[in-house]
């Protein structure tokens, strides 16, 4: 850690030997994009090499701060570029609500990784799972989208992610 | 609440995934710290999750690892550069003061110096008015000094033509044509003596005495039965008027000689003078 602290090269290489693959599938997983991936991440070893002191080891694993990065930058480079395009194509902004979310994933992606896992869930549970971590909405935001009660959105994915562990194990 | 249901409830996953809200983050770190079931449940997960993303890993491009760690090396090199010490080259600052306060100062400056100018001014005044005021101090203290000089002469010359017009006042002319043997040393001379014949004062009355050489003086004698006797000095600023001299009471002549200053016991000098009762 303290290697990586002081921006030591070899340490950061190492690190990169070790995890951007682990990271790269999540990446994937989140934008659907091999070129865009790419992008992302750079942006993610970048971050890391910048903010590697704001890591505290009390709160969880390296790999955990790093994938929580991961998932963040492929979210916010996801929706800067919806943003974009829907403002290439206004239809899409007004069939936003009525995309169904299994029309967005490419089929190969649902292959791998957590997504893989989530074919093993309820579809009710799926989707959810799929707003909540893949498009980074919030609950609240879910809830209004799926025309669901809060307090069920919050109730189906606690219980998603009991399963998950489950099925992680 | 149950530590265990706390697990159970699927927030550990919710945290390590990123999905809990932050007052559930707040909650769940606390729990860590108190609770070491629950960082055992945490630790447990996130390892599985990483073995799990490990296993599911997709390589990426192998020419994008280059490109990584090349910025890598940009980064730590723009880092060093920005811990370099830089000089870096300010401006010359204007003072910060806004442009009201300045327009303030100017206008105090100018005040300033157009009161120094005034004071410059009325000093120079002052100045000639002071000098002015001294000369016309001087000139009334002149004139005062004259008007009491006249007022004095006035009065004597009262004085004098009182004595002149008194009923009792016996006159007497002292002339230089009156000097026996050698005679005057001025001829022309001449005197006049009032006699008060109550009060036995006499007052002298110079007409004309040539004015005598520094150190000397001219001395009145009362002759009485052939003996002369002081009648008093006479001051030649008197002029005309009429002066007191001593109480004579019985004289049968009068007589004007120079003397030392301060007059003599007995006459030494010159008579120039004399008159008969």
């Amino acid at each position: 850690m303290s290697l990586l602290c002081n921006r030591d090269n070899k340490a950061f290489a190492y690190l990169y030997d070790n995890y951007a693959s682990a990271l790269y599938s999540i990446i994937v997983q989140v934008v659907n994009d091999a070129e865009l991936a790419n992008d992302v991440l750079q942006e993610v070893f970048v971050n890391i090499w910048r903010r590697i002191e704001q890591y505290d080891m009390g709160k969880g694993r390296l790999f955990t701060w790093m994938m929580n990065i991961a998932r963040n930058a492929s979210i916010d480079t996801l929706r800067s570029k919806s943003y974009q395009n829907s403002r290439k194509n206004q239809s899409i902004q007004e069939n936003v609500d009525t995309i169904q979310v299994t029309d967005i994933i490419q089929p190969g992606i649902d292959t791998i990784g957590l997504r893989k896992v989530l074919e093993k869930l309820k579809e009710e549970q799926r989707i959810l799972i799929e707003l909540a971590y893949f498009k980074g909405y919030t609950h609240e935001e879910i809830a209004e989208l799926e025309k669901i009660p809060l307090g069920t959105v919050k109730t189906r994915i606690r219980n998603a992610l009991i399963q998950l562990r489950e099925i992680l194990k | 609440m149950n530590i265990q249901e706390y697990i159970s409830s699927g927030i550990v996953e919710s945290y390590v995934l990123g999905l809990a809200d932050e007052a559930e983050r707040v909650e769940f770190e606390q729990m860590c710290t108190l609770h070491a079931e629950v960082r055992t449940a945490r630790d447990t997960f996130e390892l599985s999750l990483e073995q799990h993303a490990m296993a599911a890993a997709v390589a990426p491009p192998v020419q994008l690892r280059e490109t990584i760690l090349q910025k890598f090396t940009v980064e730590t090199a723009s880092a060093i550069h920005e811990n370099a010490p830089v000089v870096q080259m300010r401006p010359i600052r204007r003072s910060a003061v806004p442009m009201a306060t300045r327009y303030v100062a100017a206008a105090a400056v100018v005040l300033l110096v157009g009161s120094a100018g005034l004071n410059f001014y009325y000093f120079n005044k002052y100045r000639d008015y002071s000098q002015r005021y001294d000369q016309l101090l001087a000139q009334q203290t002149e004139l005062a000094k004259n008007n009491s000089a006249m007022q004095t002469r006035m009065s004597n010359y009262e004085q004098t033509i009182a004595g002149l017009t008194s009923p009792y006042m016996a006159k007497i002319t002292m002339e230089g044509k009156g000097v026996p043997a050698n005679g005057s040393p001025a001829p022309g001379s001449m005197a006049t003596i009032l006699w008060d014949t109550r009060s036995k004062d006499v007052y002298l009355m110079v007409n004309n005495l040539p004015l005598p050489q520094t150190g000397k003086q001219y001395q009145l004698w009362a002759i009485v039965d052939n003996l002369p006797v002081d009648a008093g000095m006479l001051d030649m600023s008197h002029g005309q008027m009429m002066v007191k001299m001593k109480n004579i009471p019985r004289a049968q002549l009068f007589a004007i000689t120079l003397e030392q200053q301060g007059g003599s016991a007995t006459p030494k000098g010159p008579m120039y003078v004399l008159g008969k009762v």
